[in-house]
């Protein structure tokens, strides 16, 4: 029992220390506070049962943010599928009813109400809600935790390079939906990209045979 | 490449802090010279400011914080209830291992497989893994049929995790003989699988690439293959070794359980 108690005065001191990253995080995955306070729970359970698998030395919150992020992917995609394969069977529905209903035409909201929501707030979600998933967690991982480039591939088990690309078009993407839809608030014109390609480790090759050749 | 060519790769760079102290003062230098980079430099920067701001999400509710406390609590009775954590009831008992280790011996032969090309047996059992082949055996006969036709004894894995099924893998290892077993994991209410391939008469090295990592006194040791993150161990008495993997478990994860179920 004493174990115990340490073990979970040590979680709280270091782990907890990190609760506003997380739900951060959570927050802008999910896009909706429900769905990310169940994601911290669950995430943060599972932490607390591997806690002793943590590294003391290693980097807790990007530890966290792996976890936060792990769970968010597996549990979204299961419930896409499962909304997927939901959304194929009502559509046969439908359509064995000779009545296909329009998307729109569902929605029960009255137009007030949608206006009433209407802020730059929900904004950022819908920007965000564009976003393919690797591009926004690449984008929430490092605009918003400050994660580094190494720390975000580890998280996201992918090269460095990758990370560049996903993180050079995801912020391309959401900067012009952001654009889009708060014209109003005056925000910066679009900034035009001279080249297509993002590609650290090539400029580096090439700078390294520069400086060797003089 | 100049840096004019490069400046979309080197202001993201720049901007995010990741370029080295030589790359940067090149940069720095050039935009004393290039108007066109220093006005593409300032509205990356407007942008990347832009995005920093809009990301700004809300902290943790109050009430979240209270039934996170609550949430650890619970998970603190259970653990004080069963007297252990959950994960423990993961061990492997060492001794029937051991007896699984003498029966091998006979099996090994006179010949071991070189190891010249250190990695080919981990590379190997990771796409085998990866193949999905059918099981030979299906449900709770797995331990007895992998006995009877392979001279391996089972991983016990009790109460979270049960054995799904478990078939002899027909082109083996990289020469070596091996067997598949897999077994579904509840983890929390969260379903996942575990696959474990077990690898006859392999040497000291044949299974050590990767980061050496220390679990529960198991010397273990992690690897990247494929996209997969495999982990590893190997028995030192019976020369039979264990390549473990869990697509949706973290290496972490993976390392915890395999450092309870390890020989």
């Amino acid at each position: 029992m004493q174990a115990v108690r340490a073990k979970r005065a040590e979680f709280e001191k270091t782990a907890l220390a990190h609760l506003d990253a997380m739900y951060g995080a959570a927050y802008r995955l999910t896009r909706n506070p429900r769905d990310a306070e169940d994601l911290v729970q669950d995430a943060l359970l599972r932490a607390y049962r591997f806690w002793d698998s943590f590294q003391q030395d290693s980097n807790c919150k990007a530890w966290l943010l792996r976890i936060v992020t792990n769970t968010f992917i597996n549990e979204y995609t299961r419930r896409k599928r499962s909304r997927e394969v939901l959304d194929a069977a009502t559509a046969e529905q439908d359509a064995t009813d000779g009545v296909l209903v329009h998307a729109a035409a569902n929605d029960k909201q009255s137009p007030d109400r949608l206006l009433l929501e209407h802020s730059v707030s929900d904004d950022v979600q819908r920007a965000l809600e564009q976003l393919p998933d690797d591009f926004r967690t690449a984008v929430v991982l490092c605009d918003m935790q400050g994660l580094s480039y190494k720390e975000i591939a580890e998280i996201m088990e992918c090269p460095v390079g990758t990370v560049m690309s996903r993180l050079f078009r995801g912020r391309k993407l959401l900067a012009a939906a952001l654009r889009e839809f708060a014209v109003a608030e005056g925000y910066v014109k679009a900034t035009e990209a001279k080249s297509q390609t993002i590609d650290l480790e090539k400029y580096r090759a090439e700078r390294a045979a520069r400086e060797g050749s003089r | 490449m100049s840096v004019c060519e490069s400046i979309d790769t080197l202001s993201m760079a720049y901007l995010d802090d990741e370029l080295a102290g030589e790359e940067r003062r090149e940069l720095e230098l050039h935009l004393h010279e290039c108007a066109s980079c220093r006005g593409h430099l300032d509205a990356e920067r407007a942008e990347h400011e832009l995005l920093g701001r809009a990301l700004v999400a809300p902290p943790a509710p109050d009430l979240l914080r209270a039934k996170l406390s609550r949430v650890l609590d619970a998970e603190d009775a259970e653990a004080a209830r069963a007297g252990r954590t959950r994960w423990t009831r993961w061990v492997l008992p060492g001794s029937s291992m051991l007896a699984a280790a003498a029966a091998i011996v006979v099996f090994v032969g006179v010949q071991m497989p070189a190891s010249e090309h250190r990695g080919a047996v981990v590379k190997d059992a990771v796409r085998q893994q990866a193949r999905m082949l059918p099981l030979e055996v299906q449900g709770p006969r797995t331990g007895q049929w992998l006995e009877q036709n392979a001279s391996l004894e089972l991983p016990q894995a009790h109460d979270q995790g049960w054995p799904i099924g478990a078939r002899l893998l027909p082109r083996g290892v990289n020469g070596h003989d091996a067997a598949l077993v897999q077994y579904q994991l509840e983890l929390g209410g969260r379903p996942s699988m575990l696959s474990v391939v077990m690898i006859r008469d392999v040497r000291d090295g044949d299974l050590s690439d990767g980061d050496e990592v220390e679990v529960n006194g198991h010397v273990l040791h992690v690897v990247e293959q494929d996209g997969r993150v495999a982990v590893t161990a190997v028995d030192p008495t019976s020369h039979v070794g264990y390549a473990f993997t869990a697509p949706e478990l973290t290496a972490n994860e993976l390392l915890y359980i395999v450092g309870r179920m390890a020989p």
